[in-house]
């Protein structure tokens, strides 16, 4: 029998698990409002996030703040370095080939990953113990709350800055019409180049604020990518509440199919629902539909 | 002049280089070896490959197979059941091997049992966990071929299955919750936990799966918290299992956890922290040796093997001794063994490998039937639990 005290626990497991798919979609979001591409190198920076952070605050030593900041700019740095060398120099500007790039990208990333970082599946300490909290008779791990916290804040951050700070603007802008942005003053390729850093940085704070809880591996982005990108598809390509209401609806679903139905079909229960709300909404929650006239 | 001299000089030396070379050494025998060295079975596949490689060196230190040293060809499945098929392929239609050791997992070994030795004749030495590699004819209406050239050094899930369910009827243990990853190994796991709990008295009260993938199990572990159960055992290999006994310690569930025989492993207690603390999995006697009595048969080799793996090839730098290091040990020299007594003939191979009788192997004491595939018995694991970070022989 489900009881309200499991369905509360469900929804709460859901909300975590949705959190993470959340700060994913962003990332797919921001690099996608700037050029029109998908960014399958997404789950790996999320990877990369926690692998280096797992170098700078076990093998070097760092104080754990100061380690976060080091592998958040890390990871940044990397995005910048897709953008700047293989996407800018393609000799092509079609999209699909660009997205082809970053496929290649991706799996670049992980042979290096594995090759650095090893083969074994690393974890990260708690940030503050692992002794489970009760939240109204469902226990939520300490981690969970960071996880929370630091998307809410991510997200708040986000806010501002895309409607309030100049450079927030100009991106919006570039995503609404390139060519008019581009006529008004914008540099779009500088545009270009923070949505990457700003989106590699987003995922690499991903990695490193769920490492302690789910482990990572060098292959892990795959399946962390995949979750996230249905998320951003569920919520509407392309648009930041979409991603994360997407990404909460997706972790929800997923547990509530667990919890609720059977938990050997709760991949299955989780598309089939993504499936259902593409076929009556093809641009998902919040995505808009454009219209193209000939 | 100077130059034709050096020139001669040159021609004379590679003329003696020339002849020396297959004359000096016998032939080697070539054995092709193939296991997850990359894909999510990287972590087992690759030290296994290790393994293999110091076991081939041991065996050509000591004069190889009748004179002739053996040589192994490596091959990486990455995980994936077609690949591993190619792989296996063309280990046998290229390189012309004699026996096959590997692959690493349930599925790619299925998918080599049943695309190529159904017709293929290559004795197979798996070290995969899963019993239908070995299994043969029709169980529940899936077909598993046949497995005459099959073999699988791991102990069988059935017999871990055995182990844990024996220890749990002493302990007075009458209901159980199991959860089980959905691949192949999981599977295997449900299948034999819930064909076997009736005849040790024990009632399964809930049956609950999770992905290989899975970041969260709370889920399917509140709904077995609902239904009362003694005890908890989980079924799966790699980084979820340790996600579960985490989750386990979120809902605050006190009842045992037991983890299967893939998870004896120091990077479980690495990964599952404090959350692995009391949990109880069979395993093979490598976890335990300093604790094994001394009367044990097993404990020389074990010794042996340890010391070897540790201080000679320092393999415990990168992947510390774990449940699973002996099982390509056990198959290569099973398969060494047979033919010093057989020769490569495949069939005649095939034939002694089948009558392997008291092998004292560093995972057991194998003894080979041609209905059994596997030669070991509940009594070649022990139960250990985690206390205090480290594994406490139970039983």
């Amino acid at each position: 029998m489900t009881t309200p005290a499991q369905l509360w626990q469900f929804l709460l497991s859901g909300l975590t698990t949705g959190s993470i798919y959340a700060l994913i979609a962003i990332g797919f979001s921001v690099i996608h409002n700037a050029t029109g591409i998908v960014n399958f190198a997404q789950g790996e920076f999320v990877m990369l996030g926690a692998m280096t952070m797992i170098t700078f605050s076990r093998d070097l030593g760092l104080p754990m703040p100061a380690a976060f900041a080091a592998s958040v700019l890390a990871v940044a740095a990397i995005g910048i370095g897709l953008e700047r060398g293989p996407l800018r120099n393609a000799r092509s500007r079609v999209v699909l080939i660009l997205v082809m790039i970053t496929v290649g990208a991706s799996i670049f990333i992980r042979g290096v990953s594995m090759i650095i970082w090893g083969k074994m599946p690393l974890s990260l300490p708690p940030f503050s113990g692992d002794t489970p909290i009760s939240f109204l008779s469902a226990a939520v791990m300490p981690q969970s709350l960071w996880i929370f916290g630091i998307t809410l804040c991510a997200v708040i951050i986000l806010h501002y800055f895309f409607k309030h700070t100049m450079l927030g603007k100009a991106m919006r802008a570039v995503a609404a019409n390139r060519r008019a942005a581009r006529l008004s003053g914008i540099s779009v390729d500088r545009i270009v180049f923070f949505s990457f850093a700003l989106s590699s940085a987003l995922g690499g704070m991903a990695g490193i604020i769920i490492t302690p809880i789910t482990t990572m591996s060098y292959d892990a982005g795959v399946m962390l990518g995949l979750k996230g990108f249905s998320a951003a598809v569920l919520g509407g390509y392309g648009s930041m509440a979409g991603a994360i209401i997407g990404g909460l609806t997706l972790g929800v679903l997923e547990t509530a199919g667990a919890g609720l139905l059977s938990s050997h079909y709760k991949d299955a229960i989780a598309f089939l629902v993504l499936l259902f709300v593409l076929f009556f909404r093809p641009a998902g929650f919040f995505g808009m539909t454009k219209v193209q006239r000939l | 002049m100077k130059r034709l001299n050096r020139i001669m000089l040159f021609v004379a030396m590679s003329a003696v280089l020339g002849l020396s070379g297959p004359a000096g050494a016998a032939e080697p025998i070539k054995l092709g070896a193939f296991f997850d060295l990359s894909g999510p079975a990287a972590a087992i596949g690759t030290p296994t490959k290790l393994v293999a490689q110091m076991v081939v060196d041991q065996i050509n230190k000591a004069g190889g197979i009748n004179g002739r040293p053996l040589k192994l060809i490596i091959g990486d499945t990455e995980g994936n059941p077609t690949k591993a098929v190619m792989v296996a392929k063309k280990l046998i239609e290229v390189d012309k091997v004699v026996a096959l050791i590997g692959p690493t997992r349930t599925g790619t070994g299925m998918a080599v049992k049943m695309k190529l030795l159904q017709k293929a004749r290559v004795p197979t030495f798996m070290t995969v966990g899963g019993d239908p590699v070995i299994m043969e004819g029709k169980h529940g209406g899936k077909n598993f071929g046949s497995a005459k050239w099959v073999f699988k050094s791991p102990q069988r899930s059935s017999v871990a299955v055995k182990k844990i369910l024996g220890f749990m009827e002493k302990r007075g243990i009458k209901r159980i919750a199991i959860a089980t990853c959905a691949d192949g190994f999981g599977r295997d796991g449900k299948r034999w936990l819930a064909k076997l709990a009736p005849k040790f008295g024990i009632e399964v009260v809930a049956e609950e799966s999770f992905q290989p993938t899975d970041k969260d199990m709370t889920a399917q572990l509140a709904k077995i918290k609902a239904t009362g159960p003694q005890a908890i055992v989980c079924w799966t290999i790699g980084p979820a299992g340790a996600i579960f006994a985490k989750n386990v310690k979120q809902l605050g569930i006190t009842i045992p956890l037991y983890q299967c025989h893939g998870l004896p492993d120091p990077k479980y207690i690495e990964l599952a922290g404090a959350a692995s603390e009391g949990n109880i999995m069979p395993s093979t006697k490598l976890m335990a040796a300093d604790q094994l009595p001394d009367s044990d048969p097993q404990k020389a080799v074990i010794r042996k093997f340890i010391h070897l793996y540790n201080d000679v090839y320092h393999y415990n730098r990168q992947f510390p001794i774990n449940t699973h290091s002996g099982y390509a040990w056990d198959a290569i020299y099973m398969v060494a063994n047979a033919m010093k007594k057989a020769g490569t003939d495949p069939a005649k191979l095939r034939d002694a490998i089948e009558q392997t009788k008291d092998y004292v192997g560093v995972s057991g004491i194998y003894t080979l039937s041609p209905k059994d595939h596997n030669g070991l018995g509940t009594d070649s694991m022990v139960i250990v639990q985690i206390r205090g970070g480290k594994w406490k022989l139970l039983e």
